[in-house]
């Protein structure tokens, strides 16, 4: 369980201070597929990245389990990176001059997993496991980026706008890749999208607008990537 | 313009490389012509001597230090071109795109000659006050005749105009044959990183190891420079501790001070651009969780073992280069002491080269700590 309090977030100082995020609390529960969705400037992405221990807060706490990551030191939180979190952006953000293995391997070598391989096949790249990104369509490379953040067996794996570089059909087919990945391997999914029908794919719907949530609710059916509208 | 008068600051480095070798060879040349106009009034056997060394002297300085120097410098100005081009491919695309030619483009490169002109200018202008020094230095026994310091057009042609002119039409000329990448790699800043047929031996090598080779593979110009930052600091060290016995301690002291400068501005220059050139590798290794000692190590440890064989090598040279004088140079002169590999000097300058080398990365180190982690995503 991730919980979330009263979380405020600013940036700029004195008369040009602008508060991005407005005393944002929310509990994320184990295995749960949450997407946070919100327009240009709602504070989605912030909030992605204050949970996911890559920002601090002004104030607020930020609860896995019995631990507040806000507390942490910048190398405890670097460990509690590695020990729980994945991340997929919507640049893709691989390692220019590593293949798609090694980029994959980036990942698996902080969880020790010798069966990378297998995570390279389940995104139908095993046949371009020695091709470097600039050989790779958009869709290829957001696949060698699911694939990098899951070999490190996260047990929360945070997407921003994962298909937002990516056509139709490209993301279509990324998002089904990362739904089946998530029933396979259990892990806790927070998705930042400003896509409305994509929050059809998840358990929880959590709205932003202006720094704050403006409606939490669930789906009682998901639908599959290839059933919402685009 | 495309690459303005400020783009040539970041050149510092090729500036203090050519105030270095200007300096250097001012020095001994000017000596050389000057001494040469007095020649038919040296008398005594000894001063002829004398004179037959130093002016041999002179010319092996200044076609070494000059030479490796040049050398030195051509190969920043290059690496800086393409650096140039590939951080800023996304303008000059656009250019290309507008039906700028190559060489429209290009010729505004001249302007990265004007680091060399301001780096040569200085080092003759300054050369040229501490003539009237060098020459009682090089006469304190008063072989010679008073020697004069002239002032010689010709030679501050060819050691200033020439040096400015002959790097900004390389660089024009180089600048053009990058610019030759198709506009859409430009505007992409697409890196040329192909799949080739040798990924087997490197299957089981961990990401880190991996990271550390393909760092080093990736800029080999940089290389070159940390082992050349080491070469200057152990020739330079060492030749200025054991030729205390065979030459002045002002001239230990000049040869000192150069070493010094020029392996540290080259080795700060080179981690400065290996940190920067890995910002987006680093901040995102600590986005997924590898620790700032994991990111230091992968991306400035696969440097460390060239800085050694940098030193071996400015070792062996600065011994071959003693010996060469002691032996065949001043060969005729008499009282020159026996030169011997000096060990005690060697020990010293490793403690010292380790101390520096390990401070410097750790200074590096440091910065890369400092690096905001979300900087990878501001782009």
């Amino acid at each position: 369980m991730i919980e979330v309090s009263d979380i405020v977030k600013s940036y700029g100082v004195g008369g040009n201070q602008n508060q991005v995020l407005k005393g944002i609390s929310l509990q994320i529960a184990d295995r749960d597929f949450t997407v946070i969705l919100g327009a240009s400037g709602a504070g989605k992405s912030t909030l992605l990245n204050v949970i996911s221990g890559l920002e601090r807060p002004d104030s607020g706490s930020v609860v896995y389990g019995t631990s507040d990551i806000t507390k942490l030191s910048d190398g405890e939180l670097t460990q509690f990176r590695k020990d729980n979190i994945g991340f997929i952006f919507q640049q893709y953000y691989l390692l220019p001059n590593m293949t798609v293995e090694k980029n994959v391997r980036m990942g698996a070598d902080l969880a020790g997993n010798r069966e990378y391989r297998e995570i390279i096949t389940a995104v139908g790249l095993e046949d371009k496991s020695k091709k470097y990104p600039s050989e790779l369509s958009g869709g290829e490379q957001q696949r060698v980026s699911v694939a990098r953040a899951l070999a490190k067996k996260p047990k929360v794996l945070f997407l921003d706008e994962p298909t937002g570089a990516l056509d139709e059909q490209t993301g279509r087919q990324v998002l089904d890749y990362i739904c089946k990945l998530h029933k396979e391997y259990g892990f806790t999914i927070v998705m930042v999208t400003h896509n409305q029908n994509i929050a059809e794919m998840a358990n929880t719907v959590v709205k932003m607008n202006s720094g704050k949530i403006s409606e939490v609710s669930t789906n009682e059916k998901q639908k599959t990537a290839y059933e919402i509208g685009w | 313009m495309v690459v303005g008068l400020k783009d040539t600051l970041k050149l510092i480095g090729i500036s203090i490389i050519a105030f270095c070798a200007v300096f250097v060879c001012t020095l001994f040349l000017s000596y050389n012509i000057d001494i040469a106009a007095l020649k038919g009034e040296i008398t005594t056997e000894v001063g002829m001597v004398m004179y037959q060394a130093q002016v041999s002297t002179g010319k092996v300085v200044a076609a070494v230090s000059g030479g490796c120097l040049a050398v030195t410098s051509i190969i920043m100005l290059l690496f800086y071109v393409k650096n140039y081009i590939d951080t800023h491919g996304k303008e000059l695309g656009i250019l290309k795109a507008l039906g700028y030619s190559n060489f429209k483009i290009a010729k505004h490169f001249w302007v990265f000659g004007l680091s060399v002109f301001v780096g040569c200018a200085l080092g003759y202008a300054l050369a040229f006050l501490y003539l009237p020094t060098f020459y009682e230095l090089q006469n304190a026994e008063h072989l010679f005749p008073e020697i004069k310091v002239q002032f010689h057009p010709f030679l501050a042609f060819l050691l200033v105009g020439v040096p400015a002119m002959s790097f900004a039409a390389l660089a024009v000329i180089y600048a053009c044959f990058r610019l030759k990448h198709p506009v859409l790699d430009l505007l992409k800043e697409k890196h040329e990183y192909k799949a080739k047929g040798n990924e087997k031996e490197t299957k089981d090598m961990p990401f880190l190891t991996e990271l550390t080779r393909s760092t080093v593979r990736g800029r080999k110009s940089l290389v070159f420079f940390i082992a050349f930052s080491a070469f200057c600091f152990s020739a330079m060290v060492q030749m200025s501790m054991s030729m205390k016995d065979l030459s002045s301690e002002t001239m230990a002291i000049m040869v000192l001070t150069i070493g010094l400068i020029l392996a540290f501005v080259t080795l700060f220059l080179s981690l400065s651009s290996v940190v920067k050139g890995n910002t987006k590798t680093i901040a995102m290794m600590r986005v997924f969780g590898y620790q700032h000692r994991d990111c230091s190590k992968a991306v400035l440890g696969g440097y460390r073992p060239f800085s050694y064989i940098g030193f071996v090598i400015g070792t062996i040279y600065q011994y071959a280069l003693l010996k060469i004088m002691v032996t065949i140079v001043f060969a005729d002169v008499g009282n020159v002491p026996e030169y011997n590999f000096d060990f005690t000097a060697c020990a010293i300058t490793f403690g010292l080269f380790i101390l520096t080398y390990e401070v410097a990365m750790y200074g590096y180190s440091q910065r890369i700590k400092k690096l905001p982690i979300k900087s990878v995503m501001l782009e």
